[in-house]
């Protein structure tokens, strides 16, 4: 019987990820990250020296099944969470040499946040949602405003940008958190588990949204997973297993048939396919 | 395990959750204890029959204001336990119990709050009725020995008050989750987040409240004969409907306008404040006015305190303007009188007036005296200049009159303008009024008005002409002796067989009116418990509200804000509600202690200024304290 074989690489072997545009300076890099949690005897290592370069315009994903470590290793990136040894760096800034407010300012300017939950303020309307990060930096109202119009339209948020979270569908509201998460032209966008309570109607607008938004060079994206639908929008896939990488493979331009090996090398890996 | 037993598990486990409300009805059981301990105590008596009767009518008020603000506080809060719990309750449904088994719980868990409650307020009212007491008769500067231990009367009429008001709402909220469907308890839960409200119903409500509302302080301004006490009743609720409806429509639709207006809304922290002030304001409105009127009430009550004590004085002064004062149909007793006075203790002031006594049926006029004078204005003149009064007045013309009366703690006629009195068929119009004390005391007895000088003559047949000697004398310790000669006077005139003399005596120790004294420290305490009962509401609601807060904190924080951001714009989102209550208030009371300038005849703005600085301070205190609670609550 006839098997695919993915093209399994180790992660020592791998090329930085493929730069999407001319600009090929690293945007966030890790090197030898260790992460543990716990006291002297009960120690648990969650990350094992891991190696990561992520470049600009880049769309990463991570996948790994649960505990693998993915979502340490996107705190850690994303300046929540702190390396046990290594080195972890964005925007050239090494994270375990910079204070806490120094953190909370490259959080505020450097990064964009999409998560599970969508975490949209429930106070608020969409509108205010999304312009929430440029308004609460001082950015000037008129300003605000057309980067809203601009980035809701071309998520399909334009007549919803006057309704409440609660009058949206998580479709809606995932793509709002989007919008927000890239208004303030972040030099990174995270995303933990962003379709994780999606349709798959939903999940498929967003990753569309993300896609282009990441085609047309407006943000570098690193997103953690563990559908391989998700995974199969981004353009490489690192596979994380017991906080290592196993293997990471690259998009050749078919979604469809990269959605394809992706199943394959979790079934490979030990995994069902879906 | 038994449905009780469970119910008091749960309240031990959340006794920190139930703490707030324990205290705060614990405090209103404690303040309600203390007057019925007034009541109950025999303290007062020492200040006469009169006194007493006076200042238990006043208590009695005060308890029934208390009794009836107890009963609003206890519905307002149960309301509040009740529904922040139905999430839970809906829980308890899922698990199988039935409604009336999780009724019965929160029935028990209602009462267990209560009978904590009752015994922190009477333990702490028992300790603390004595030093209420002293307190209260020092504010009332009167020297009466306090009754440290109050009888079991207080703590029995008080216990039985609140028990039942505590078990109606107490049934009233098993009654509720008993005809409560599952789905019903599970969305009250979500409520939080669903708060949509209908613009026309906003409009309706911003439409409506503007009009009662001005309609209520047209009400409470205007001047009227008769209708005073309907102006007041009927501008008490129109403004307290005003206020409600003025917060639950114009003031969302304000800032629902302010967050419209996005150019202006997004600066900085504005986009925060702003938004999470109107979800708060459809959410808490009804708090909000039920503070906003319980501080109007506070400023009113000081207010009322502080015109009290100016007229106490103004009363004592005017009614000591004389010593004695006698009648007689004889015109020459002055010499006598006076003499025997500088005899024993030298005589200040010393006048004589002829006045007209008339028959009351002869006078038409709306007010309730039972004895009228007629006075003649060259005569009152010259007594004004004798004892050194002022004497504003022109001459009445033929068809004039001036009224003088005597200084009074309210009047329930407020429009002195275009007054007419009817002298044996002849129309008069009122042209002035006046209380000073031309004729002391006597004008506490009689009803004066001051004709010219040939419409008095014209009048003579009419009545009988007595004359009036007023003394002030210079030794006012002198006075049982300067009495005693002054008897001694009016009798050997009645053993001569010659007119008789009334003698009038203010005693200058007299205590006849120190119940408007206790009437003053208990405006102050209604002062008291009414900005501490509005204060505790307003932080109360913020103090839970907090933890609604804390998941949309950690939201920003994430994103990478600082802490900072965060209590600058809850500071302003409490600052401004604050504000606006007090505003609120402010206005309003501006129209309250107008009124009641006007039915005590003074000016009371300098009243409320002081009034209201005294409760902007206070919740100037309270608000620090909810911007320090709700961000320790929010996690920051």
């Amino acid at each position: 019987m006839y098997m695919y074989q993915p093209d399994m690489t180790t992660v020592s072997d791998l090329p930085a990820a493929a730069p999407a545009g001319k600009d090929d300076r690293p945007v966030a890099e890790v090197k030898n990250l260790v992460k543990t949690y716990g006291s002297k005897g009960f120690q648990s290592t969650v990350l094992k020296g891991i190696d990561l370069t992520i470049l600009k315009h880049d769309f990463i994903a991570i996948m790994g099944p649960s505990g693998s470590g993915k979502t340490t290793l996107l705190n850690i990136l994303s300046t929540i969470d702190r390396p046990s040894m290594g080195t972890a760096a964005l925007d050239g800034q090494d994270l375990a040499k910079v204070s806490n407010k120094e953190l909370s300012r490259l959080r505020r300017d450097k990064i964009g946040f999409v998560f599970q939950d969508y975490s949209l303020l429930d106070t608020m309307t969409l509108q205010d949602n999304i312009a929430l990060p440029l308004a609460l930096r001082g950015t000037p109202g008129r300003l605000c405003l057309q980067k809203v119009e601009t980035l809701a339209a071309s998520f399909g948020l334009t007549e919803h940008l006057g309704k409440y979270p609660y009058q949206l569908s998580g479709g809606q509201k995932q793509r709002g958190a989007t919008c927000r998460a890239l208004i303030a032209d972040p030099e990174i966008l995270f995303a933990d588990e962003p379709t994780g309570a999606l349709d798959s109607k939903s999940s498929r607008d967003l990753l569309e949204c993300l896609k282009t938004v990441s085609k047309r060079g407006q943000a570098t994206i690193l997103l953690v997973t563990h559908d391989p639908f998700c995974a199969s929008y981004a353009k490489d896939v690192y596979m994380l297993r017991d906080g290592q990488f196993t293997c990471r493979i690259s998009s050749g331009g078919d979604r469809k048939e990269f959605y394809d090996r992706i199943c394959d090398l979790q079934a490979s890996m030990g995994g069902d396919r879906p | 395990m038994s449905m009780t037993k469970l119910a008091f598990l749960n309240f031990k486990r959340s006794f920190k959750n139930h703490l707030s409300l324990i205290v705060s009805q614990a405090f209103t059981i404690l303040v309600l204890f203390n007057f019925q301990a007034i009541l109950s105590s025999d303290a007062f008596a020492v200040l006469g029959t009169r006194n007493k009767a006076y200042i238990d009518l006043l208590v009695q008020m005060v308890s029934f204001v208390l009794g009836c603000f107890m009963f609003f506080f206890i519905w307002y809060s149960t309301n509040v336990f009740l529904t922040s719990r139905k999430k839970e309750i809906g829980v308890y449904i899922f698990m199988g119990l039935s409604n009336e088994q999780i009724g019965k719980m929160y029935l028990t868990e209602t009462l267990l709050t209560g009978l904590s409650a009752l015994a922190l307020g009477l333990g702490f009212g028992f300790l603390s009725a004595g030093l209420f007491q002293m307190l209260l008769f020092a504010l009332s500067r009167l020297e009466v020995e306090v009754l440290f231990l109050p009888g079991p009367k207080p703590m029995l009429t008080t216990a039985l008050l609140y028990l039942a008001v505590d078990l109606l709402f107490a049934v009233k909220g098993y009654m509720d989750i008993a005809r409560s469907s599952v789905l019903s308890l599970l969305f009250a839960a979500r409520q939080k987040e669903h708060l949509w409200q209908s613009q026309i119903l906003l409009w309706i409500r911003t439409i409506f409240g503007t009009g009662i509302l001005a309609f209520g302080y047209g009400l409470a301004l205007k001047e009227a004969r008769q209708g005073v006490m309907a102006n007041a009743l009927a501008a008490v609720v129109l403004v307290t409907a005003g206020v409600y409806l003025l917060f639950g429509g114009a003031i969302p639709m304000a800032l629902k306008g302010a967050a419209a207006d996005k150019e202006r809304l997004y600066q900085k922290q504005r986009v925060l404040w702003v938004n999470s002030m109107l979800f708060r304001m459809r959410k808490n409105y009804r708090t909000y006015a039920i503070v906003c009127v319980l501080l109007l009430c506070s400023v009113t009550a000081l207010a009322t305190g502080f015109a009290m004590k100016g007229r106490y004085e103004t009363i004592i002064h005017f009614e000591n303007t004389y010593t004695f004062q006698l009648l007689s149909q004889r015109t020459d007793l002055d010499e006598n009188a006076r003499m025997l006075i500088q005899e024993e203790s030298g005589l200040r002031v010393g006048t004589q007036m002829p006045i007209l006594s008339v028959d009351p049926s002869l006078i038409q006029d709306d007010s309730f005296y039972s004895h009228y004078a007629i006075l003649s204005y060259p005569h009152l003149m010259r007594l004004a200049k004798e004892a050194g009064l002022a004497f504003p007045f022109e001459e009445p013309a033929d068809d004039e009159v001036i009224q003088v009366g005597h200084p009074t703690l309210l009047s329930l006629i407020t429009d002195q303008s275009q007054r007419k009195v009817r002298i044996n068929g002849q129309t008069f119009r009122q042209v002035a009024s006046s209380t000073i004390p031309y004729l002391g005391y006597l004008q506490e007895r009689m009803h004066f008005y001051v004709v010219n000088g040939p419409v008095y003559e014209s009048l003579l047949p009419l009545g009988q002409e007595i004359c009036t000697y007023n003394y002030q004398i210079e030794d006012l310790g002198r006075f049982p002796q300067v009495r005693d000669r002054l008897d001694g006077l009016v009798h050997s005139q009645e053993a001569q067989g010659l007119p008789p003399i009334a003698r009038v005596a203010i005693d200058p120790a007299s205590n006849e009116l120190d119940w408007i004294k206790v009437l003053y420290s208990l405006c102050l305490f209604m002062f008291m418990v009414f900005i501490l009962a509005s204060g505790s509401i307003l932080f109360m609601k913020m103090y839970n509200d907090a933890f609604e807060e804390k998941e949309r904190c950690q939201i920003i924080l994430k994103m990478g804000f600082d802490r900072t951001l965060l209590k600058r714009s809850i500071a302003m989102e409490l600052g401004v509600t604050y504000g606006l209550i007090f505003l609120v208030m402010q206005i309003s009371s501006f129209f309250s202690v107008g009124a009641l300038g006007k039915m005590m005849f003074t000016d009371l703005t300098l009243v409320d200024l002081i009034s209201s600085a005294v409760v902007l301070g206070i919740l100037g205190l309270w608000y620090l304290l909810s911007v320090w609670a709700y961000g320790k609550n929010a996690g920051l």
